[in-house]
């Protein structure tokens, strides 16, 4: 980037009269006083208490009982437990899949999907829908789970349009309810990624592109082999957005599904919950909690080495 | 794309078709909670009300239990984006433009932060909380809000920083601006639509949480809307969906309203392309 | 480290060290004429209601007292979980409490609740409670934490113009599970479009398919859930086969509800406020509170209840004495162990459970008195025609073990009445995974195969 060529040149001799700008440890100060305020609000509110959490992973912790009273350390025995458990295997798979596919696939696809149909339609729908699909994405949380829960519930309206084709749908939430939560959260979020697709298309120079038509590639060619390259940094950004928020959903899927039926929707969030606050085992929820961090960071490794965001 | 070529005529009629489907698919969960609302013996079933009425608005419009917590999520929600925006101008900026080894591995923590579990934190927060005599402050749970909304909103803006060119800045360095003159003046307005975006992003999220301030907030006087909707979701008592409707739809409107405000009138689409271009 | 990451370090770490300073000043949590009364506002307005009540009467018979009312909008869990919470900081720990039956023995070996033997040992009213209501607030020390407010007690509610097309005879008293299920498939034969029985089961109904379901049915066989006298829970019990067994008949055997109603969050609200009153159920092993929901001003008022529907008491597995079983569980007020005005808190709880406020209170949250005086009260027998009956049960009626494990344990129960209404295992498969999730709990060593 040229701006940081320029950044780095800045104490060059002979670079300009400076006179308000001191030099040394004094410049040092003078640049890092503006992150203050975030490092403070960071290091009081957050890094503390993970650093608490983490250790409370680390003891038997509990809201009620004599383990409130008094906790013990157990080491290592809430991930030991966690391992072992036959509920762990069964969230971390359902997780992954409730990533993959409403994240990575359902709104990274749609929505550049979306971002592609915006270029090419007539410009007053495109405005129409893409607020609306910006709406689903404003919408608080707990209203866009409840709307979801009556979308696909046994009277929703998912089964009255089945109906209108003659087609009599199941309880999505009861027979289905991955893939319920999975349309919901891909409903949810795909705003985000169309947007973004959106201003990278734009980016793209049409020269290149008409070059490429020249040279008798198709339309989807030319997606693959010349769009696609130009916007691989938006792309990879966009993904480890999406799949770090994904990884974390929590209230969509319990009012959804309440992680059921039995545990055929608990992804990690909601097993953690059902464990730390449900069943009072904090520590144990915090260990779940902390896997998922990690899973979190697993994916974040990935796709930095894999597609390379910018992020100097 | 070649779509925008002469002989695209049938391909925008495509286009807009698919997208009128699209948009169709993606209008009917929220048709539900419209329609819903108007219909005092609301189901589950998208129809359209045979009694269309205003009663589940004026049942759940009271101040107690709208008027009151939907001004205290406003406060929370504009409390929190503003400190957040600031905050993360003022580490943006140096983040973007001075150079340091700490600040690749600091942006790559932060953003890690984003995947953070707040809710398992809830807890040591409370007992810190409590030790800082910040609980049932809404001034703190601001305060704690806005540092969660940090990673993100840091990271974002530095990228919005960072497509700014350097030239005007280096224009005023040398007219005798400091660093923080230069950012008022000259940055700051042509980030106008960045700006936008990461208060639009931290407001929506901050509207929408439940749980941070439902532990941190005990006076039943400071509740924010997120918390209040849940008496509608009554255990003991039916669930009444008209007025759940109706309250959710009251409590949605601001949210959308302000998206349409504040991003059609400072952004468009190309303000998200600073937000994550390298 | 370069020195622009020290300048920031230091920085940081000085302000956080600035303001944990400043925090650790003392302060008292409130003056000690002020007390705080923490309680759940979900769903109902009859505890906010009898709470500003007694706020009003205690306020002006103690001059100079405020009470501060706390209403804690939440579900169950979160109630639990804000109230756990609340106990934890000396500054933010409540008074009074409106706590759970079930959560008392874990809240007190918690250390959040304050014993009261020495107030209640002096309260003329205390003789008026009941000894297994007295029992529900005691700790595991056997120490009183809590006193109650009410309690609930559970039985068979059925359709009575359903049952007699059905050919079985009304008023019905089955004396047997046999009878049960005989007459839910007299339902299925004759009267078709309608579900012949409910008994909570799986774990949408969650608390509900261990207490009105499982435990219903186990406390009606010679087995026990939890040997009191040794403190360890039992496993291996032929009882809770033979009741997994009971619940396996009703789905397996096409007399319950789908899996449609039974998997969703509003099991119980839909059985309550719509198929009782569509007559689309015939029998409904359920609780006594259930007609609040059809009185009038309540949202789905239902002015002919009591003419459709009949109550009868659910019986023992084969008749055995008492002949028939009912569950209790209710809530308690107790008194906060971080309070600083603990008098002043008693008072409040004294004066909240006295006979005037009690018999109201029963009357409007349509609770099953705990106090003898109320009970046999004629304003509150008047107050509800099915109150003379369920208050009847309390003599049959069982608590749920509520220790520390309790939450884990009912989970457990629910995992084993889903796996067997959903065929998914056999009664003796699901029991012995039942046996070894319980093993897993608590330890081999706090079980018993008796």
């Amino acid at each position: 980037m040229a701006s940081n060529l320029t950044a780095s040149r800045l104490g060059e001799p002979g670079r300009g009269h400076y006179r308000s700008r001191p030099r040394g440890a004094g410049r040092s100060i003078a640049r890092t006083l503006p992150l203050l305020p975030a490092v403070v609000l960071l290091v009081v509110f957050l890094v503390g208490p993970i650093v608490s959490s983490f250790y409370g992973s680390l003891t038997n912790g509990s809201l009620t009982g004599p383990a409130a009273a008094q906790s013990s350390f157990v080491g290592l025995n809430n991930y030991i437990d966690l391992f072992k458990s036959p509920d762990f295997p069964v969230s971390v798979l359902l997780t992954l899949v409730f990533v993959l596919l409403s994240a990575v696939v359902g709104q990274n696809a749609v929505g550049m999907i979306l971002a592609l149909l915006l270029r090419g339609g007539n410009r007053i729908v495109g405005a129409i829908v893409s607020t609306i699909v910006v709406g689903a994405w404003v919408l608080p949380e707990i209203v866009a789970a409840f709307a979801s829960y009556a979308f696909f519930s046994m009277q929703g309206t998912l089964n009255g349009l089945l109906r209108v084709v003659g087609v009599t749908g199941p309880d999505w939430l009861y027979t289905f309810p991955m893939f319920a939560v999975i349309a919901a959260n891909a409903w949810r979020g795909t705003a985000f990624s169309m947007l973004m697709y959106s201003a990278a298309l734009k980016d793209v120079p049409s020269e290149i592109i008409e070059a490429a038509k020249i040279d008798g590639a198709s339309v989807p060619e030319r997606f693959i082999y010349v769009t696609l390259p130009m916007i691989r940094r938006t792309i990879s950004t966009n993904m480890l957005l999406t799949t770090l928020w994904t990884l974390s959903v929590f209230t969509l899927i319990y009012v959804m599904t309440l992680g059921g039926p039995g545990n055929k929707s608990m992804t990690l969030p909601v097993l953690a919950y059902q464990e730390a606050f449900k069943f009072s085992k904090l520590g144990y929820g915090t260990a779940i909690a902390t896997i998922l961090l990690l899973v979190g960071g697993v994916f974040a490794v990935v796709y930095t080495r894999v597609l390379k965001p910018e992020v100097d | 794309m070649g779509l925008s070529s002469p002989s695209g005529g049938s391909l925008r009629t495509v286009s807009s078709i698919l997208l009128a489907l699209i948009g169709i698919i993606f209008a009917l969960p929220m048709a539900w909670v419209v329609l819903a609302s108007f219909d005092k013996t609301a189901t589950f079933a998208l129809a359209w009300p045979a009694k269309p009425t205003l009663g589940n608005f004026t049942a759940v419009l009271t101040p107690d239990q709208a008027f009151l917590p939907l001004r205290n999520s406003l406060l929370i929600s504009a409390g929190c984006a503003i400190v957040t925006v600031i905050a993360a101008i003022l580490a943006a900026y140096p983040l973007s433009r001075y150079k340091a080894r700490f600040n690749k591995r600091f942006l790559y923590g932060i953003l890690f932060g984003t995947a953070l579990p707040i809710t398992a934190m809830m807890v040591p927060v409370y007992s810190l909380f409590v030790a800082l005599k910040l609980i049932d402050s809404l001034p703190g749970t601001v305060l704690f809000m806005a540092a969660t909304s940090l990673p993100t909103a840091i990271w974002m803006m530095k990228n919005f920083i960072d497509s700014v060119p350097i030239v005007l800045e280096e224009a005023a360095w040398v007219d005798g601006a400091s660093s923080m003159r230069a950012l008022w003046s000259v940055v700051m307005p042509l980030m106008r639509p960045g700006i936008a975006v990461v208060f639009i992003l931290v407001f929506v999220q901050a509207w929408g949480n439940f749980f941070v301030p439902f532990v941190l907030l005990l006076s039943p006087g400071y509740q924010p809307a997120a918390v209040s909707i849940f008496t509608f979701f009554g255990q003991y008592g039916a669930v009444v969906y008209g007025q759940l409707a109706a309250y959710s739809l009251i409590y949605s409107v601001p949210v959308l309203a302000l998206y349409v405000l504040v991003y059609r009138f400072f952004g468009g689409t190309s303000a998200l392309a600073g937000a994550v271009k390298g | 480290m370069n020195r622009s990451t020290k300048a920031i370090l230091a920085a940081g770490v000085g302000v956080s060290l600035l303001l944990g300073a400043t925090a650790c000043s003392s302060g008292t949590g409130g003056s000690t004429k002020t007390i705080k009364v923490a309680y759940m506002d979900y769903g109902g307005v009859s505890l906010d209601n009898q709470m500003n009540s007694v706020k009003k009467d205690f306020e002006a018979a103690n001059q100079g007292v405020r009470v501060e009312l706390l209403p804690i909008k939440a579900s169950l869990n979160d109630y639990y979980t804000k109230l756990a919470l609340m106990n934890r900081g000396v500054s933010t720990a409540p008074d009074v409490i409106y706590e759970d039956s079930s959560m008392v023995k874990s809240d007190a070996a918690a250390g959040y609740l304050a014993p009261l033997d020495s107030y209640v040992s002096k309260w003329a009213d205390w003789g008026q409670f009941y000894d297994n209501a007295k029992a529900a607030g005691q700790g595991q020390d056997g120490k009183f934490y809590g006193v109650s407010l009410g309690s609930d007690t559970r039985a068979l509610w059925y359709n009575k113009d359903i049952l007699k097309k059905a050919g079985v005879s009304v008023p019905w008293q089955p004396k047997t599970w046999a009878d049960v299920i005989a007459a839910a498939k007299a339902v299925k034969a004759n009267v078709p479009g309608v579900t012949p029985i409910n008994i909570y089961s799986g774990k949408a109904a969650g608390e509900a398919a261990s207490n009105e379901g499982m435990q219903m049915l186990l406390s009606g066989t010679g087995s026990s859930l939890y040997d009191t006298s040794s403190g360890k829970w039992v496993t291996g019990s032929k009882g809770f086969i033979d009741s997994l067994n009971m619940i396996k008949d009703v789905y397996q055997g096409g007399l319950g509800l789908s899996p449609q109603v039974t998997s969703s969050v509003n099991y119980g609200s839909v059985i309550q406020t719509q198929l009782l009153q569509q007559s689309k159920l015939a029998i409904d092993l359920d609780g006594s509170w259930v007609s609040q929901y059809w009185l009038k001003g309540a949202a789905t008022s239902w002015p002919e209840w009591n003419n459709v529907m009949g109550v009868a008491a659910m019986p023992t597995q084969d008749g055995a004495k008492p002949g028939s079983t009912s569950m209790s569980g209710g809530w308690l007020l107790s008194v906060g162990s971080k309070s600083k005005a603990k008098d002043l808190a008693w008072k409040f709880v004294s004066t909240a459970l006295d006979k005037k406020n009690s018999l109201a209170y029963d009357i409007a949250a349509t609770q099953i008195p705990v106090r003898k005086d109320v009970g046999t009260d004629p304003t509150y027998t008047a107050g509800n025609p099915t109150n003379a009956f369920f208050s009847s049960l309390v003599a049959v009626t069982h608590f749920r073990p509520a220790t520390t494990d309790y939450t884990q344990i009912s989970n457990a129960i629910q995992v084993a009445t889903e796996a067997v209404m959903s065929g998914q295992s056999s009664p003796a498969d699901a029991a012995k995974a039942y046996d070894a999730a319980v093993v897993g709990i608590v330890g081999k060593d706090k079980t018993t195969a008796k």
